[in-house]
């Protein structure tokens, strides 16, 4: 019985783990992203993919979805993260990206800004945006 | 001369900032931004008094404030300022510019910048008016003097920057090419021997400069190498003596500031290295009756450091470094040097709030001192405690 227990218990937290999905715009001349272009532009060190390829990223706030973006793309936790973007924004080299509540609002934000590329959990809706599958 | 350059640039900015809502259509268009951060120190040294503060008794005077606004009206187009009131024991207490500029990127490969711009002429000099970037209470001062921040910061002018790829095997190359002026204010960490030796400088000192680097990410990940060159051209300003009954001029001579730098980080290790040299050397005349109407004046400062730092969890990190400076041109003494070791830890409670605690063993009195501070005169050792909190938004 305490077997069956834990492991229902199990099945619950790996349940509540988002499983992330990168997604952009349909006008966005690309099929798939790098690790290493999804951790530059997502933290500020360039606006471009390594094909040159200008983006948009779009945060998500604090939440189970930014938390496993960020473990499994950008290996820092939150605070680390935003005090990154915010020595770009310090430094007058970056402006902080529209950081957006939900899943709805990030789809709705790629959805309609050609270069915009963002993260949601990919069991939410995402009809209009493209998925990027993360090489 | 240099306050009319910088009423240049300034209006250059003021003209873009104005025009910059009009090529935009809302204010939601334009992406303002306004973000800032503040800190509280608190200094205790066991011998000399530091940064003019009274130390030696314990001391909270050194306190910043920073603001920071920047609005993105187009995509290529990027407006930014930041304003910051400090107080640094005796000096401050005053705002200052850090920087106000518009910038143009074309793209990664090229871009450029005009008004009052950070000067990329060390690996962490465009960072270190930025407290919650890096884990430091005091970046090390034979390359960072913190009383000389706000000069070495920026400059009235212009830079060109970009981002060269060049292959997967070769990395990609970071260069920056810069011309302006810069200003010293009266107070600043450079002209404090000057004020020693009983001169003054009502004005500080300007001097035009041009100069580039180039930063190299290899394609080894983390490793970074890079070299700056700034070169400084000639330049006069009044000088004073006798409090103030004589006046003269203060003629620098121009020289290069070389800078040589080296970085990795792995995981969450890291480890940076650092070398500068200042060979600086100027005339100061003054009319009769003045006994020497020409005195020269000169330093020729070298300084590196070595420094590693390890995040022990996402909230916690810590690090050491060692940091020296030698002034070639000072009598042989403690005066002439100075020998840092810091042990330094910082600690993120959330997003916004931070501490940290550094301990400094300082052999040698060339940096971070003055005399009218320590009326007994200056003891060649000190020991430094930094504690300071943090706030950011």
């Amino acid at each position: 019985m305490k077997k069956i227990v834990g492991v229902l218990i199990g099945l619950c937290a790996f349940g509540a783990h988002a499983q992330v999905i990168v997604i952009a715009n349909p006008k966005l001349d690309i099929s798939e992203i790098g690790r290493a272009d999804v951790y530059h532009v997502f933290t500020g060190g360039s606006s471009a993919l390594g094909n040159g390829t200008k983006v948009l990223p779009a945060l998500q706030n604090d939440g189970k979805v930014e938390d496993e973006f960020l473990k499994n793309y950008i290996h820092k936790p939150h605070a680390a993260f935003m005090a990154t973007w915010r020595s770009f924004v310090f430094a007058g080299q970056a402006t902080l990206p529209k950081s957006l509540e939900s899943d709805a609002e990030v789809v709705e934000f790629v959805a309609t800004h050609p270069n915009a590329i963002g993260y949601i959990d990919k069991a939410s809706p995402h009809a209009d945006v493209k998925v990027l599958p993360v090489k | 001369m240099i306050n009319a350059f910088r009423s240049s640039f300034l209006g250059v900015i003021a003209l873009v900032t104005v025009a910059a809502p009009v090529c935009a259509q809302s204010i939601e268009d334009l992406n303002l931004q306004f973000h800032g951060y503040a800190t509280q120190s608190f200094l205790y040294t066991t011998k000399n008094n530091i940064l003019t503060a009274n130390s030696s008794d314990g001391s909270p005077a050194w306190t910043e404030a920073v603001v920071n606004l920047s609005a993105l009206p187009q995509p290529k187009l990027r407006i930014s300022l930041q304003v910051r009131y400090s107080i640094i024991g005796q000096l401050g207490n005053a705002f200052t510019l850090d920087y106000a500029a518009a910038e143009y990127k074309v793209n990664d490969r090229f871009g450029v910048r005009f008004g009052k711009v950070k000067t990329p002429s060390s690996l962490y000099n465009t960072q270190q008016d930025i407290d919650p970037s890096y884990m430091w209470s005091l970046l090390p001062q034979s390359v960072y003097p913190v009383l000389s921040r706000n000069s070495l910061l920026a400059n009235f002018g212009g830079l060109a920057f970009g981002t060269i790829p060049l292959g997967e095997k070769f990395g990609k190359l970071v260069y920056a090419g810069y011309g302006g002026q810069i200003s010293l204010a009266s107070n600043d960490g450079f002209i404090i021997p000057i004020k020693d030796a009983g001169f003054g400088a009502p004005n500080g000192y300007g001097e035009t400069l041009a100069g580039g680097s180039l930063r190299w990410k290899t394609p080894i990940p983390g490793l970074l190498i890079g070299a700056a060159n700034s070169h400084d051209f000639t330049s006069s300003v009044p000088i004073t003596y006798d409090a103030g009954l004589i006046t003269g001029t203060f003629a620098g001579k121009p020289f290069n500031n070389q800078t040589f730098s080296a970085s990795y980080d792995h995981n969450k290790f890291s480890v940076a290295s650092e070398y500068t040299r200042i060979p600086f050397s100027a005339l100061i005349s003054l009319p009769a009756p003045f006994p020497y109407p020409h005195v020269p004046y000169s330093f020729d400062n070298r300084g590196w450091y070595g420094m590693a730092s390890y995040k022990i969890t996402g909230k916690w990190a810590a690090g050491l470094y060692n940091s020296q400076f030698f002034n070639h041109a000072a009598a042989k003494g403690p005066a002439r040097y100075s020998k840092d070791w810091a042990l330094s830890t910082r600690y993120d409670f959330n997003e916004y709030l931070y501490a940290k605690a550094e301990q400094h063993w300082i052999d040698g009195t060339a940096v971070l001192y003055d005399t009218w501070n320590n009326t007994g005169g200056l003891q060649p050792d000190t020991h430094l405690t930094i504690l300071k909190m943090g706030v950011s938004f």
